[in-house]
């Protein structure tokens, strides 16, 4: 448990860096320490190893003022990512990874044995072991810099915008990494970003702060886009919020419909027969991978024994995971579909239902409740 | 054409590679001298400037002394020495000294400086103290730099060490010296050759060196941590 009793940072020409920061981060979890720039997170991380000391309060790690314990022996204990990486030009991807253990005194084998553990870990190949930094890809380098912190098992991770230099995409991937290593390792982790959007996904619990270094509101994702305590909190989650709220809801709930559904072989006149006023036919092969939408028009035009499969049908857009995705997947693949209506596939992406607009309306409504 | 013929024929006669006055035993005394001075100017610049560079203490004073040393001219000093120490071989070391200084005093600093700041930060983050910061972080990274420093130096080493012969302790400069007393311009030359000769070896030298000092990761000219 890190505890942050009025922790203060005043710089001598004025800033006040961080005001007054009262604070618990639990052990185990992630907590974000989320915010626009200049509002005081790097400062408030920094002050947990010491590499900034706070002039006013205390920060407290498991009961413990960080200033009784040796600075350097206090960092080696910590995890320490920093944007872009930081990794040290010089050394290959190996004996990047194996600094902190080589500071504590491990000898170089069992260290580099370590890193090539660590290298797995955290998806690089051991091919990619003597490489230097420079041949490595910005993704590639955060992944050694995630290694590099996790090398001597220490139980606190800081991250400070460690993902922030690189494409979304990447950066996807290795939030989804992030998630995946924390189920496993149990760290406790305070991350710094100013993606509100990252704090959600990877948060257990998010500080939000505010400029002049203050705490705006401190609270589980699901409170804090569900009741933003004030304006400015507000306007900073995004007035999409109601939106992204929706992440935290399971698809799963959602009803589906199997009765607009259909093989590629059905014979337009019977489906046309079937839809019962339904504007559109999902058609489907044997396996019931999907194929594109049918309107309602275009059956009634086309002679009744036509095979569904040789019509020009309308492009079905993207699907939703039923059993995995949320229901902000759901109204995404919704909107981005032609015919206003969302195709849900199981795992192996095959078609388990469509999901009609009051459907989907009703389900939104009572998340809203 | 004459004049090659004639150095030819000096580099030829077999009396020019044997004895107290031959080739061999001047280019020794030469390569001595040099490496000697080369190797003083580097335990004193090269600790001086990592400890300037990675305190950040002292830079201005470092570069405006270098600066100032520069300046100064390489035969009065040494004139200025034998005056105060008499002759021999200190004032030549002292002189050479003052020269090879400066170029590996500023690039040391300068090396240890241009490591990225957010390297050091990762660095002093990880829990390295300040020592280990400088051997394992800043030193490393500078290295290219300081050979720079040292190559320019000891470029200038070589060349200078001619001055060696004005205070009677041999080294090629003798060629040139007795060249010029006895008007022999065959031997000047012969003597300037093979001080051009010496340097581009001492050139070649530091090619050498920096494939086996220079971690990988910092050549192909990839800067510093990018
Ligand atoms: N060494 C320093 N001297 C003076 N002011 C500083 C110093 N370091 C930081 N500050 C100021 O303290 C404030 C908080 O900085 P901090 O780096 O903690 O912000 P941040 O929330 O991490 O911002 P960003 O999102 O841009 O990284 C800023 O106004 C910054 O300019
Ligand atoms: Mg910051």
């Amino acid at each position: 448990m890190i505890t942050f009793e009025g922790a203060a940072k005043l710089y001598p020409d004025g800033t006040v860096a961080v005001d007054a920061l009262d604070l618990t981060v639990e052990t185990g979890q992630t907590t974000v320490f989320v915010g626009p720039s200049g509002s005081g997170k790097t400062t408030s991380l920094r002050m947990i190893n010491r590499m900034v000391e706070p002039t006013g309060g205390a920060v407290l790690i498991d009961g413990q003022d960080v200033r009784l314990r040796d600075p350097a022996a206090l960092r080696r204990s910590i995890g320490y990512v920093i944007q872009q990486a930081g990794l040290f030009p010089h050394r290959t991807v190996r004996d990047n990874i194996a600094t902190v253990p080589l500071l504590l005194g491990w000898g170089r084998a069992r260290a580099r044995a370590r890193a090539a553990e660590l290298m797995e870990l955290v998806g690089l190949e051991p091919s990619q072991a003597r490489r230097y930094p420079h041949q490595l890809s910005g993704g590639q380098q955060q992944r050694v810099g995630v290694a590099r912190a996790l090398a001597a098992d220490p139980p606190i991770l800081l991250m400070d915008e460690p993902f922030s230099a690189v494409d979304p995409v990447v950066r996807a991937s290795l939030q989804d990494e992030l998630l995946r290593l924390q189920e496993e390792l149990h760290k406790t982790v305070v991350f710094v970003t100013h993606d509100i959007d990252e704090a959600v996904r990877l948060g257990d619990r998010i500080a939000v702060f505010r400029p002049g270094g203050r705490l705006a509101q401190y609270d589980s994702p699901e409170r804090l886009l569900a009741a933003p305590r004030d304006a400015f909190v507000e306007s900073f989650v995004g007035y999409d919020r109601g939106v992204r709220r929706l992440s935290f809801f399971p698809a799963r709930e959602l009803s589906l419909r199997e009765d607009v559904v259909f093989g590629d072989d059905t014979a337009a006149g019977a489906a046309a027969a079937s839809m019962r006023g339904e504007p559109w036919a999902l058609v489907v092969t044997g396996d019931h991978v999907p194929l594109g939408w049918a309107g309602a028009g275009q059956l009634a035009r086309v002679p009744a024994d036509t095979a569904l499969g040789s019509l020009d049908l309308a492009p079905y857009g993207h699907t939703f995971a039923v059993d995995t995705d949320s229901l902000r997947a759901a109204l995404d693949a919704a909107v981005l579909s032609p015919a206003g209506r969302a195709v849900g596939v199981d795992a192996a992406g095959r078609v388990v239902g469509v999901v009609s607009q009051e459907d989907l309306g009703t389900a939104l409504w009572s998340v809203t409740e | 054409m004459d004049i090659l013929i004639e150095l030819f024929a000096w580099f030829a006669d077999p009396a020019r590679w044997t004895g107290g006055g031959g080739v061999p035993a001047r280019m020794g005394e030469h390569v001595y001298y040099s490496l000697l001075g080369l190797l003083l100017s580097a335990v004193v610049a090269v600790p001086l400037g990592l400890f300037t560079g990675h305190t950040g203490r002292g830079g201005f004073l470092t570069t405006s002394l270098a600066n100032f040393a520069r300046a100064l001219p390489t035969i009065g000093v040494l004139f200025l020495i034998v005056l105060a120490a008499g002759i021999g071989l200190v004032p030549v070391l002292c002189a050479l000294v003052a020269l090879a200084v400066p170029p590996i005093l500023v690039n040391t600093h300068e090396g240890v400086r241009g490591v990225e700041p957010r390297l050091r930060d990762a660095a002093f983050g990880m829990g390295m103290r300040g020592h280990q910061v400088l051997l394992r972080l800043e030193l490393p990274v500078a290295v290219p730099l300081i050979l720079i420093g040292m190559r320019t130096a000891a470029v200038q080493v070589v060349a200078t060490a001619t001055i060696a012969a004005y205070v009677g302790v041999g080294g090629l400069g003798r060629y040139i010296v007795d060249g010029q007393a006895r008007q022999d311009l065959t031997m000047m030359l012969g003597g300037s050759v093979l001080v051009v000769l010496l340097a581009v070896l001492t050139t070649l030298l530091f090619a050498g060196l920096r494939r086996l000092l220079v971690a990988p990761g910092l050549r192909t000219g990839a800067v510093a941590g990018r």
